[in-house]
């Protein structure tokens, strides 16, 4: 190897060359892209049969939500109340998928929950929860969340509060 | 958790998934990596199940992507 050339200063030039590992951020490739084929032979017939709300898929949901902690109040809107045709009408307007009113429940598997249930519904679920005192307070006062929610087209899966 | 009457339908719980996902997605574009990080499926399952459809023109591929 040569000798290695110094600059006036004495100090050893920077050697211009790549580092082996250069730490930065991973980028993640989006990989190719596609798009529904509208024109699909069984489009429409494929769309609602997938889209469908299933009264089983209901009691599933229940029995989850109910293991989750003790929950005295779930509500379902948007996301899950859609069938195909209404999709885009419901989902704009409502302002919570998924509601719950829990005093007791483990927040890690609450987020576990949340993030299965977002890979089931194919779609981010807009979710809300808060503790019985703070949903009665609210409940009481009229508030414009509460008052949405359960004004607007919801079902109760369970309901502990007598509202 | 027992499997639901479209996954036995369909066979296969990831496709169901990914099926979701796109009609929900619909009519916007989606790219491989949405489909693995909403279906929370392996990238080898997506690559085959995203064939499958694309082998019979349920979605078009638009861009091969990098």
């Amino acid at each position: 190897m040569p000798p290695k050339k110094r600059n006036r200063t004495g100090k050893r030039k920077k050697k211009a060359r790549t580092p082996k590992r250069v730490v930065r951020p991973r980028v993640v490739m989006p990989g190719p892209t596609y798009v529904v084929n509208k024109e699909f032979a069984f489009f429409n017939e494929l769309h609602s049969l997938i889209l469908k709300p299933s009264p089983a898929e209901r009691g599933e949901l229940m029995r989850r939500i109910a293991s989750l902690g003790r929950v005295k109040l779930a509500v379902i809107s948007g996301v899950f109340l859609n069938t195909p045709d209404q999709t885009a009408l419901i989902d704009t307007n409502a302002p919570t998928d998924l509601f719950l009113v829990a005093d007791d429940y483990s927040k890690q598997k609450l987020s576990a929950f949340l993030k299965a249930l977002e890979s089931e519904v194919g779609k981010e679920i807009k979710f809300g929860i808060m503790d019985r005192e703070e949903f009665m307070y609210r409940f009481g006062m009229f508030d414009r969340f509460v008052r949405v929610l359960l004004e607007g087209p919801h079902e109760k899966l369970i309901n502990k509060l007598g509202i | 958790m027992s499997k639901s009457v479209l996954d036995n339908l369909f066979g296969s719980r990831a496709r169901v998934k990914i099926l979701k996902f796109i009609f929900r997605t619909h009519p916007e574009q989606f790219t491989f990596r949405d489909v693995v990080q909403r279906t929370q499926e392996s990238e080898d399952i997506v690559k085959k199940e995203l064939a499958v459809l694309e082998s019979m023109h349920l979605v078009r591929r638009i861009s091969n992507g990098s």
